[in-house]
Parts: C-alpha cells; structure tokens; sequence
C-alpha cells in the first residue's frame, strides 16, 4: 500500500479496531447474503452512533477498499477450479474465433455479457446514486423493497412452477420444459436481464445477490444455480470495483493501520468464504423468504427510527 | 453486424482516450478531476476490447 500507515493505533485513524472488525465482518457476511452490504454498511454505524466514521474520509474509503478486495479473493478461492476453467474456455475461444458448445466457454460469455450492464451503469450513476440516497432513512426504505423483491420473486416463481406442472400434467409441455434449467442453459439476452438486475444494488439497501437471485429465477434457474450464476456474476464487479478504487489506498491524505488492514482484509475474506459456503448449502433446499423477511423487517424498524432521529 | 462491431470498438476506444485527457467530463461526478476518469477509460477499453472479440466472431471462416 502506499498510502501512509499508522501503526495501528486510533487517534490517527478513522476507525477504531472493535470498528474496523465489525465492519471487516458485516461486508463480508453482507456483501454475499441477499441483505445489501451497502444498506448495512450505512444503518449500521449510524444506529450504534459511530460518529467518528465519515464515509467520504480517504482513510475510511482506502479501508473499505481492502475489505472488498478481501471479499473478491474470497468467491475467486471458493470457485476457483470454475473459474480457470472459463477464463481457458474463454481465451480458448477467442483465439478459435468463434463460439463452441463448451459448457464453461458458454458460462463464461454468460459471465461476460452480463458483466457490462453492471459495469457501465455502475461507472456513469454510482456516485450521484450514493449521493441521493446514501443517508440512512433511503436505505432503509430500499432495504424493505428488497425484502418485497424477493417475496415478489418467490412467489413469481412458485407461478411459474405450478403453471409448468400443470402444462405437463396435461400433456401440453415437453419433458424438457418441466425441468429447471442449468446456468449454461441461458441465453445472452437472459444474461444481460440478470446482470441488468445487479445494477439496482447501486441503490443503497437493495443486495446485489439478492436482485440478481430474483432475475435468475424468472429465468427459470433452481435457487442454486440461482445463487451460484449470482455469485459467479458477483465476482468480477467486486474485484473490478476495488481495483478502480485502489486509488485511495495511495491517497497522500489515507492513513491506513496496517494492522487494521490486515485484520479487516482477512476477516472479510474469512467471512465471505463461509458465506458462499453457507449459502451454496442453504440453496439446495431453501428459498429467499427468510432473507425477506430479514429486510422487510429490518428496513422498517431503521427507517422509523431515523425518521424519529435515533440514528445519527 | 461486423461493421458495427468495428464501430463501437473505435468509438469506445476513442471515448476512452477522450476521457482519460479530461476532455470530456460527461456523467463524472467530479468533472476535470483527473482520477475519476480512469474508471471510465477502463470501462470504453474494456467495451471497445469486448467488441473487438465480437468482430473476431463475426469474422470467423467457419460461420
């Protein structure tokens, strides 16, 4: 890192360490579980009253820049056999210069299509999006939208179960049709819904997972792929977005501790990986109404007690 | 559809430059602040790259 470093001490930096921990510990478990990190990263501070962080300070940015990065290592580690298996398919197929039907090339094309709605929206609106709605009462009210999302989402998807059930039962689908898809299975313009999706996590109190799980459902993925083609998707924005942003880690004016950074880095990248763990788990059996319940709820609660100022 | 791969691939490449001497400041949050406008290098690069790949499948013989 460039950017100066305190020895790890607070008077210097804008958090303290119990801060920095919990904060290390809330992106990593928040940024996978479909309950926005970014939502959390803002109600949380200002419910416990961390008066000390400004979020536009670049010791506070440069940190959170380490935590993401922490994030992003860890889904690479987790799937890391996939992932060098698209990126040979993919480099595979560019030299070939046209598509095969390789399962992973087509993933990662997939990947790729449904990277550039993300990564373009994200660019041009990140800023004045945070800066609209990056206080505590709109993040609170997104964060119940994104809990309505997701019951939304289920039960569409329920709909669609039963409609296909139906239509089998009574001879008018294929054998194929009554099956769920795998993620190869999408089509680009599928791909980009999905990823178009992702981009409402600009909006501070909608998850990333969870919009992104949502489309991918109604685009006829089981919850684990679901999840999976989400977290895949995840991958490349969080790495992306940090690696943009390292730039406030050689600000002159970011004063990092190192052991903070080491700490929060590590954490974050601990917390994450369990997440996907986690998570890849519960999907194989279990849907996105708890997490929905979560928000609604959650949301709720934050936005009256900002509305009646118990948070700073 | 080829020449318009090629299009967008120069258009996007020429965009990127465009923003990276902060020539042009147009949805950047801190206007002629240099650093901002790496981002958006990086993103018309990275378009202009994505559809250079695109022309090259375009062109494949065995289309």
């Amino acid at each position: 890192m460039g950017g100066s470093l305190c020895p790890g001490g607070v008077p210097q930096c804008s958090v303290t360490d119990l801060q920095a921990l919990l904060l290390a510990l809330l992106q990593g478990v928040s940024e996978l579980f479909p309950v926005s990190s970014l939502g959390h990263t803002i109600l949380v501070p200002a419910l416990l009253h961390w008066t000390n962080i400004n979020r536009a300070d670049p010791t506070f940015l440069a940190f959170v820049v380490i935590l993401h990065l922490g994030t992003a290592l860890a889904l690479i580690v987790y799937y890391r056999k996939r992932w060098f298996a698209i990126v040979r398919a993919l480099v595979v197929s560019v030299i070939r210069g046209r598509l095969s039907q390789d399962r992973d090339e087509k993933l990662g094309w997939l990947l790729v299509v449904g990277t550039i709605p993300v990564g373009v929206l994200g660019v041009l609106f990140q800023e004045p999006v945070r800066a609209l709605f990056g206080s505590p009462a709109p993040a609170a009210a997104f964060l119940a939208i994104n809990g309505l999302v997701m019951f939304a989402g289920e039960a569409l998807k329920q709909r669609q179960q039963r409609e296909r059930s139906r239509a089998t039962l009574t001879g008018k689908a294929s054998a194929l049709t009554g099956k769920v898809r795998p993620i190869e299975h999408l089509s680009f313009a599928q791909s980009v819904l999905v990823g178009f999706a992702q981009s409402f996590a600009l909006l501070p109190g909608i998850s990333r997972s969870g919009a992104s799980m949502v489309a991918g459902l109604l685009c006829d993925l089981d919850h684990e792929d679901a999840a999976e083609f989400s977290f895949l998707l995840a991958t490349p924005v969080i790495f992306a977005a940090a690696l943009l942003e390292t730039r406030y880690l050689v600000a002159p004016d970011a004063h990092v501790a190192l052991v903070q950074a080491v700490a929060g880095g590590l954490v974050a990248a601990i917390a994450a990986y369990l997440s996907v763990a986690f998570l890849m788990r519960y999907f194989e059996s279990n849907d996105l109404r708890p997490f929905g319940w979560y928000c609604l709820i959650a949301g709720v609660v934050c936005f009256i007690l900002s509305k009646r100022g118990f948070v700073s | 559809m080829k020449m318009l791969a090629l299009v967008l691939a120069v258009v996007f490449f020429v965009l990127g430059v465009l923003y990276g001497l902060g020539t042009i400041n147009v949805f950047t949050k801190s206007g002629a602040e240099h650093a901002h406008h790496v981002s958006h290098l990086v993103v018309c690069w990275v378009l202009a790259l994505l559809s250079l790949i695109w022309y090259r499948f375009q062109s494949s013989p065995a289309r």
